[in-house]
């Protein structure tokens, strides 16, 4: 093997390379200078079908390698390594998530513009609280029926603002960690979705970059990217894909500060000759250019597993790493060489000194890239060893299941109330018709319940009042029954008490024990009011108000409607999404020596092989680890 | 006295049964006991196809000399080493110095291990498809790993068409006298012994016994004697027996019924389950089977899990855990690899319910694809009237399940 480009690549790059001379370069300084978006030479990528590189011409693209694409990111960043960026963004974050698990119409509507370069993408997955650890993130989807409701940040996006199209990642099951996670394809333009300012960057400032904030955005149905639940995993695909394009340009941004070097130390002469023959900067550029070879096969390497689809992450992460770590060394050093000089601005190595920065940073910092890499090498690390995995559930889901957990805050009390009100006529609940207050729990369709929060017993009047204009049956917890008499004994709520398994149950001054939660976890919806916002009920519910229960009883009564109510026809149970259970990842099999199983999610940890292995993929020799017959003696369980 | 049946020409059961055993492999309970199948060829050689119990060597010698009538025994074929068939193999080697001994590597190494002196004996050892001939008859190996040793093989008889299937299509029951299923009401007396078993015994390998069907499809319409090593032998209705290992061996139920299992300290959750039983049957889903696991054994509990369905689970909360008995059952489930069933179940507790919290985890998270239902009945102490709309729920939930199927 001769570890050569082709001829096809390196007349792409003399294409780019010319390009980037001409279009690119002259206006790289302004760029800098005022961080401002190079929307024109974008417009002549487009043209040139370059937007589109790894692409099928069906879908619009140029239908050419990944290869072509690293040396296009390359050949861009070695001018500039925002223009760079902008492309790789576009590409392997923006775009790929759709051609690779997008439908047929959202190919046809989506990923056919952008690869033509009509449009521009982009993809958001860090939030405040969720970067390198996936799992914190906060933005919600919620399923409308109709569509999904977007809400949250998304920062640090790349193209941002100028981009048309966002692969945008939001939980759509809460409480079950990365698995809760799914991929939705939004438009520029949609009410809600709204940009911040462009950040003011050290560097690639020729790249937009700002936080994304959806306030209620309604997405299409269609609009899911891959299955619900897929997000993570698509996620970790993309960016896979997309440190070749991070690798690309650290490469490229090393390479033209290299060259310049290269040139300046043969221009600059002190001792009476150039100063590259001083043997200080000759080997300072031996070693630039060992660390750029090292670095472009690491990433053509990178480049060609993708595109034979061979597993490739861990060869990205490395190419990412190990590029961008030198391309800090590099520019460096190019700095150094250029002395002085190079510490001026308006000169291309102090700009690119500072370009280089953000490779080690961003697409998983290179610490993120170590662990990925690591990971690969050691498997996960014994259970209780600490460093929990972002895959499992942070904390155990709420005993009520999967709830939309909406505490409304915005206005004051009668305007949350209202809120309310509003978003239960929207599910479906007709507050025209009502059930006897006296209907037993275990048939009512709905009940508003009282907690040790009501307070005094002339407040159950609060509660009267409200089960009327809410056309339910009145509840209770165990203690407002047992203890306080308030209500006869049948009528608390709770595991040990009467099952409410009714559509809406709204819980008053209730602050959520298990076993009364556990009595209401087959309710459709639930409401919580009380004054304590740390009360375990909030964690329960569907919607909650915090706030005094004799100011939002009353409010929520007025709300509801005091008129008679009509006779409730009978109830038609609402359903309530299960959450997904996790699909095996590949068939298990069994031993014919001894009737082991072997199980791809446990791996198998005394031969070192990570959990996640799939059993076609266990290394040479592998054998069973009870009785030592080898790979053949097992059959498909 | 021997005693001694034909299964066709020169090929003869000389077998014992054993009546004294109480639990099978010190396990399950055998009271219509077992028997221990051995069978002798007499060809141009004479071959041996497995002993028997060390318990009834005797009779497997008596049966020989009377048959043998002074002819040497020129091959031992041993399709399985469990000692109920293997024990008495010393004894045939020291009797016939001379007996050369067909098997698998795997099983002369547990011939070894158990302390049979084969080492001054020629040792044939065989593997699948390949054939060995006794003058008129040639057999041909299929070896059947985790059927539900490591070392099983069946051996198929080209000549006749007598499958000797090891622990294959075994039952529990003595054959007293009745050799052949179909001199016997296989289906009325014998079916549950035979799935109490399978499943208890080989239940695990379903994979394993798939493969051994798959292998034997190959050869159905040669096959015109099924030979196991307990139980009657089949030459008639061969498929009512293979579906059912079909059935079994894929973890499917042999017909919609509801199993309540229930564990009861002083009769509470007792009631409870036999009011679901109650509903279920006023609601005309009438297959329904009611078991005590405290004074039910495990086995007949696992086979009738295998039988049906659905199955609901109700127990008292002990310890704050699971009633033991029930935990015993349970993971007997597991061991089994038992899945693919609906599941309900019923909670008691008096002070802190745990038992229903704890059973849904295990069926969920330590077997497989069981589906347990949502309408979970949960006592406290008893079960009283007003909880009647959550039985009807939980009635109707298992009957609206059975139709989904």
């Amino acid at each position: 093997m001769l570890f050569q480009t082709t001829q096809a690549h390196e007349e792409l790059r003399a294409k780019i390379r010319a390009f980037a001379e001409t279009e690119v370069k002259p206006n790289a300084i302004l760029m800098d200078q005022e961080s401002r978006f190079p929307a024109e030479a974008v417009k002549k990528l487009a043209e040139m079908g370059l937007m589109g590189i790894p692409y099928p011409k069906e879908y619009g693209g140029a239908g050419l390698d990944v290869m072509s694409y690293a040396i296009a990111v390359e050949e861009l960043s070695r001018v500039d390594g925002g223009t760079g960026v902008i492309l790789s963004a576009h590409v392997s974050l923006g775009t790929w998530p759709i051609f690779a698990f997008g439908t047929e119409a959202q190919k046809k509507k989506y990923l056919v513009p952008l690869a033509k370069g009509e449009k521009i993408g982009a993809f958001g997955l860090t939030e405040p609280n969720a970067g390198s650890d996936a799992g914190g993130t906060e933005t919600t989807a919620i399923d409308k029926g109709d569509y999904w409701l977007l809400n949250g940040q998304k920062i640090f996006i790349t193209n941002g603002g100028v981009a048309d199209t966002y692969v945008i990642f939001a939980v759509t099951t809460p409480d079950i960690g990365t698995r809760g996670i799914s991929a939705f394809i939004v438009e520029k333009g949609w009410k809600g979705f709204t940009f911040e300012p462009h950040y003011d960057k050290m560097g690639i400032r020729s790249s937009e970059t700002c936080q994304l904030n959806f306030d209620d955005v309604k997405v299409p149905k269609e609009n899911l990217l891959g299955k619900e639940g897929q997000g993570f995993k698509i996620a970790m695909a993309t960016l896979d894909g997309g440190r070749i394009g991070i690798a690309s340009q650290a490469l490229g941004i090393a390479q033209g500060a290299y060259e310049a070097a290269v040139e300046y130390a043969k221009e600059r002469v002190q001792f009476g000759k150039p100063i590259g023959f001083n043997q200080a900067i000759t080997f300072k550029l031996a070693d630039m250019a060992t660390k750029l070879k090292c670095a472009r096969m690491l990433v053509y390497s990178a480049a060609e597993k993708k595109e034979a689809h061979e597993p490739y992450g861990v060869d990205a992460a490395m190419a990412k790493m190990y590029a961008s770590d030198i391309a800090l060394e590099v520019t460096n050093d190019a700095v150094q060489i250029f002395g002085g000089t190079g510490f001026l601005k308006g000169m291309d190595v102090e700009r690119m000194y500072r370009d280089a920065k953000i490779t080690t940073i961003y697409e998983g910092t290179n610490e993120v890239q170590r662990m990925v890499i690591g990971a690969a090498i050691m498997g996960k690390p014994p259970k209780g060893a600490g460093g929990g995995s972002s895959s499992v559930a942070k904390k155990p889901a709420p005993v009520t299941g999967v709830r939309k957990g909406l505490i409304l805050k915005e206005g004051d009390a009668k305007e949350r109330v209202e809120a309310l009100v509003a978003a239960l006529k929207k599910d479906g609940y007709d507050f025209s018709v009502g059930i006897p207050m006296d209907t037993p729990i275990a048939q009512a369709e709905r009940v508003v319940s009282a907690g040790q929060g009501i307070g005094s017993k002339e407040n159950m009047k609060l509660i009267e009042d409200l089960a009327k204009a809410a056309g339910a049956a009145i509840g209770s917890s165990r203690p407002v029954a047992e203890t306080h008499k308030y209500v006869p004994l049948n009528r608390y709520v709770g595991m040990s008490g009467q099952k409410f398994k009714g559509n809406l149950y709204i819980a008053c001054g209730i602050s959520g024990a298990i076993q009364h939660l556990k009595g209401i976890k087959d309710a459709s919806t639930i409401v919580a009011i009380n004054k304590s916002s740390n009360a375990p009920i909030f964690k329960n519910c569907d919607y909650g108000i915090v706030g005094d229960v004799n100011e939002i009883l009353p409010l929520l009564a007025q709300a509801l409607g005091l008129e008679e109510k009509q006779p409730a026809p009978p109830m038609v149970k609402m359903k309530r999404p299960q959450p997904p259970k996790p699909e095996p990842i590949g068939p298990r099999y069994v031993c014919g020596g001894c009737g082991y199983e072997y199980v791809p999610e446990l791996g198998d940890p005394d031969a070192e092989v990570a959990p996640g292995t799939l059993f076609k993929d266990l290394p040479e020799g592998w054998v069973c680890p009870e009785c030592a017959e080898s790979k053949e003696m097992f059959i498909e369980a | 006295m021997y005693c001694v049946r034909s299964v066709t020409d020169n090929l003869y059961w000389v077998g014992a049964n054993d009546h004294r055993l109480h639990l099978f492999e010190n396990i399950h309970p055998i009271p219509r006991g077992v028997s221990y199948n051995a069978y002798l060829l007499l060809d141009k050689s004479t071959v041996l196809f497995d002993t028997v119990d060390w318990s009834a060597c005797r009779q497997l010698l008596e049966n020989l000399d009377h048959l043998l009538d002074g002819r040497p025994l020129d091959y031992l074929l041993i399709n399985h080493m469990e000692p109920d068939h293997g024990a008495s193999i010393e004894e045939i080697l020291i009797r016939w110095p001379d007996v050369k001994v067909i098997s698998t590597e795997k099983a002369f190494m547990l011939m070894r291990q158990f302390g049979f002196h084969i080492d001054g004996h020629e040792l044939i050892q065989v593997k699948e498809g390949d054939t060995f001939s006794f003058g008129d008859h040639t057999v041909t190996f299929v070896e059947a790993p985790m059927v539900h040793w490591p070392e099983a093989m069946v051996t198929f008889d080209l000549t006749n068409g007598a499958l000797f299937a090891a622990d294959a299509f075994g039952t529990f029951g003595a054959l007293d006298g009745k050799l052949f299923a179909d001199e016997v009401d296989f289906d009325r007396d014998w079916i549950d012994d035979a799935r109490r078993y399978l499943t208890n015994i080989v239940g695990k390998y379903g994979p394993h016994v798939q493969l051994l069907l798959k292998k034997a499809g190959g050869i159905l319409d040669k096959i015109k004697f099924i030979c196991p090593l307990h139980g009657p032998v089949w030459r008639k209705d061969l498929m009512y027996f293979i579906d059912k290992y079909d059935k079994w061996s894929k973890y499917q139920p042999e017909e919609d019924g509801v199993l309540i299992a229930y564990a009861s300290m002083y009769g509470n959750t007792e009631s409870a389950a036999q009011a679901l039983a109650s509903k279920l049957c006023e609601k005309g889903c009438t297959n329904v089977w009611v078991y005590d696991v405290s004074n039910t054994h495990v086995s007949q509990l696992v086979s009738e899990s295998f039988r049906l369905s659905h199955l609901v689970f109700a127990s008292v909360t002990y310890n704050l855990g699971i009633y033991p008995v029930m935990h015993d059952y349970l993971m007997h489930l597991k061991a089994l690899n038992f899945q693919n069933r609906t599941c309900a179940i019923i909670e008691n507790g008096s002070w802190a319910v745990k038992s229903g919290d704890l059973m849904q985890k295990f069926l969920e998270d330590e077997m497989k694809n069981m589906t347990v239902l949502n309408d979970r009945l949960t006592l406290a102490s008893a079960l009283h009237p007003d909880k009647e709309l959550e039985l009807d729920a939980l009635a109707d939930a298992i009957i609206e399940s059975m139709g989904k199927k």
